[in-house]
This record gives C-alpha cells, structure tokens and sequence, in this order.
C-alpha cells in the first residue's frame, strides 16, 4: 500500500473518530487534509480570504457533520473535497477573471491516435489521473477549469474565446471519454 | 430537467460533479440525487475519483492562527493551561506543589508563574546553552540570554522562530537583538506544548524575506513543562 493509500485510509479513520467527539483525530485530520484543500480552495475561488474562510467553514460543518460521513459510500477525502467545493461553488461567485494560470496537466502532451487502455487495476485516483491523461488537449482543458477554477460552462467560453456550444461539446466528449476510461 | 435517456443522466451527474451545473438546475440534481441510490453511487464514484486530480497540487502553506479559529469555532479549543491541569492529575498536585513552595520562599508572586521552559543550545554544542526561554502561565514568553553574545555578523538580524507542527511548519516569533531580553504577549506566542521545537536563526537584515528561516541555526531546544 502506497503512503497516498494509507493517508486515504486513515483520514476515513480520524473523520470516524470526529464522529465520536475526538477532538485530537479532528486537529491530525486538519493537519493532514488542509494543505491541498487550501491549495484548491485558492484555485476555486482566486482570493485567499475567502479560501480560507471557505476551509475553516468545510472543517467546522466536517466536524459538525462527521456522524453523517459514511465510509462505504467514499473516502473521508473525497467526502471532505466535496464539502469544500460545494461552499465555494454554490455560495461564492468568483470574481477574479481567469488569469492564464497554469493547470495541473497543462503540459500533458495529447495522446496519439490510438489512445492507451487505461489500467484499472490501480486505484480511482491514479485511474482519474492516467485518463485525464488520456484526453485530447481542447476537451481536458475546459473540464480542468471546471475542477480547478470552478467555472461554468459560460466562464469557460467566455475565457477561451470558444462559443459556447463547441465548449459544452468538448466538454460532454471529454467526460464521455472519462466515463469509457474509468469503466463508470 | 432529468433525462430519461441512461447515458444523458450519467452524463448530467458528470456535469454536476465538476460544478458546471448551478441553481435551481443542481437544486434539481440534488433531489434526484437523494432519491435515486443509483445515481448518488454514481455522482460518490466521481467524487472518489477526482480525489485524483486535488492530489496533483502543491499543498499550501495554512496560514498562522487558521486551526485556532477552527478549534474555537467547533468548540474544541480549550487553554492549553486548563487542557494540562485536567488531563494530568499528577501535575495538579505538583503545580499546586510548587506554587506553595515559592510562595512561601518569596513570599506574594508578583509574576506569574513559569510553566514551561526551553534552554536553546548551539545544535551540536549541548554543553554550551546560549538561551532560556520561559512560559508563564499567562501564555506570556520571555527570551533571555544566558552568554554574552556579540560574535554576531553587524549585518545581519537574528530571528526566533518555533515549530508547533510540521503541518503549518516555523513561525517566526520576530527579531532578536543578541543579548538582550525579549518578552513577548500570549496572543503572538500561541499555545505552547511539551517538545515544541523553538530555534534562533541567522538572516539576512530585517529577517528572512521567506515564510520560513533560510539562514543556520544558531540555537535550537524544544519546551519542557515545569
């Protein structure tokens, strides 16, 4: 088991002790997590106030909340991720116009003709990465601004200077893509 | 509107996920998705899986005083002070052991008490102790040289730092002038905890132009409670 795995593990671990009012599993769960949330929320918001604002928000309802976490349906990472992007997305419009800041797998080179299988016999998170992979430059992009910065399907558009109907096709092509690739 | 179309509601769910989808529309979504167990293993399997693409950023530095605002928000936070008298029942007794003492010693206390101390040593030199940190039980530190000290280069600054978890990593503490005494408030210290590290560095004038000491130690030791 790879040291990612054992954090996925023991992250469910602690939020399951949040649960159960452990006030030390809650602060090793912080410790562990916040880092690249807060990376994210920067991303997703592009002001650090409110990025941080949005953490402490995700950690407190995290703790608040940790008895609604159900383990068999995810991981606490996920389940946190999900609190987090749920804040920042629905309760905040960003207002920083897309700057040209790089993205995770912007320099990716698109694959070849014949795209490789993908292996599902590694875990979801590195299958996610090795398909991503696998996009066509113009479909990953629009969907990395999605995840990254948060945006619409119009922000995206708008940013790449593509109409909008060729942006959601991309965009649909891609996660079809993502589907085939992930067997979901 | 949900599809009926299978491959279109997968697609929708994708859709949602990422966050393309907003408003009344993802209001829509999210009534779906608590009624149709199918369709939330679906959206919880794509939420699993961008797990995968968070993990390629950087994590960031978190910001000083962001898990206390968290800790207080929650409830949690309790004073480091009031967290050691209960959960150790035995310093109870030798606290109130020692205050006895030194009050009888030196008669009313005129300052609080000390209930941690740090003696910074030159790394590698355990013999050679240069500082002594004390904690009242106020929270308030006191630095305090223990060796005459101007063998410092003229330009450049010392810095004090300490170390409460590698997750947040150092925090500067501020400047130090060599062989002076340095007080400073509760509220910039911070809780202190057994064997938290406390170090003085050497940078460039004004301190280190980073969130972090880029200079050598020059004196390092972790807290110890009294």
């Amino acid at each position: 088991m790879d040291e990612s795995n054992h954090e996925l593990e023991q992250a469910t671990v602690w939020l399951l002790a949040c649960a159960r009012g452990d006030a030390k599993a809650f602060q090793r769960l912080y410790r562990m997590e916040a880092p690249r949330m807060l990376a994210l929320a920067r991303r997703l918001c592009g002001d650090p106030g409110l990025a941080e604002e949005a953490l402490q928000d995700t950690f407190v309802q995290a703790w608040r909340n940790a008895a609604r976490f159900r383990p068999e349906k995810g991981s606490a990472r996920a389940w946190l991720y999900a609190l987090l992007r749920y804040r920042l997305i629905n309760q905040h419009r960003r207002t920083r116009r897309y700057d040209a800041e790089a993205l995770p797998g912007d320099d990716w080179p698109d694959p070849g003709p014949t795209p490789e299988q993908c292996s599902m016999q590694a875990d979801r998170r590195r299958a996610m990465r090795e398909c991503l992979r696998g996009l066509q430059g113009d479909r990953r992009r629009p969907i990395l601004m999605a995840f990254y910065h948060g945006f619409t399907y119009e922000q995206i558009a708008e940013t790449l200077a593509v109409p909008l109907g060729t942006i959601k096709s991309r965009v649909r092509t891609g996660l079809k893509g993502l589907q085939e690739c992930l067997r979901l | 509107m949900i599809p009926d179309h299978q491959e279109e509601q997968r697609l929708l769910i994708a859709e949602y996920v990422l966050g393309l989808h907003r408003g009344e529309q993802a209001v829509e979504i999210e009534r779906w998705l608590a009624e149709d167990e199918q369709a939330a293993r679906q959206a919880a399997y794509w939420r699993e899986h961008w797990v995968g693409a968070a993990e390629l950023l950087e994590p960031a530095r978190l910001p000083l005083g962001l898990w206390r605002r968290v800790a207080r928000e929650t409830g949690i936070a309790v004073p480091w002070w009031r967290g050691l008298w209960q959960s150790a029942p035995a310093w109870r007794f030798a606290s109130a052991a020692l205050l006895v003492a030194l009050v009888l010693a030196v008669g009313p206390l005129r300052q609080p008490a000390p209930v941690y101390t740090v003696v910074l040593q030159a790394p590698g030199e355990a013999a050679q102790p240069g500082w002594r940190i004390t904690v009242a039980d106020n929270g308030d530190l006191q630095l305090t040289p223990l060796t005459q000290q101007a063998d410092y280069h003229a330009d450049r600054s010392v810095q004090f730092w300490t170390l409460e978890n590698n997750a947040e990593g150092p925090r500067s503490l501020g400047l130090v002038e060599p062989g002076r005494t340095l007080v400073i408030p509760a509220e910039q210290v911070g809780g202190v905890e057994s064997g938290q590290l406390f170090e003085l560095t050497l940078e460039p004038p004004g301190g280190s132009p980073k969130d972090r000491p880029t200079g050598p130690v020059l004196f390092v030791g972790r807290a110890v409670a009294l």
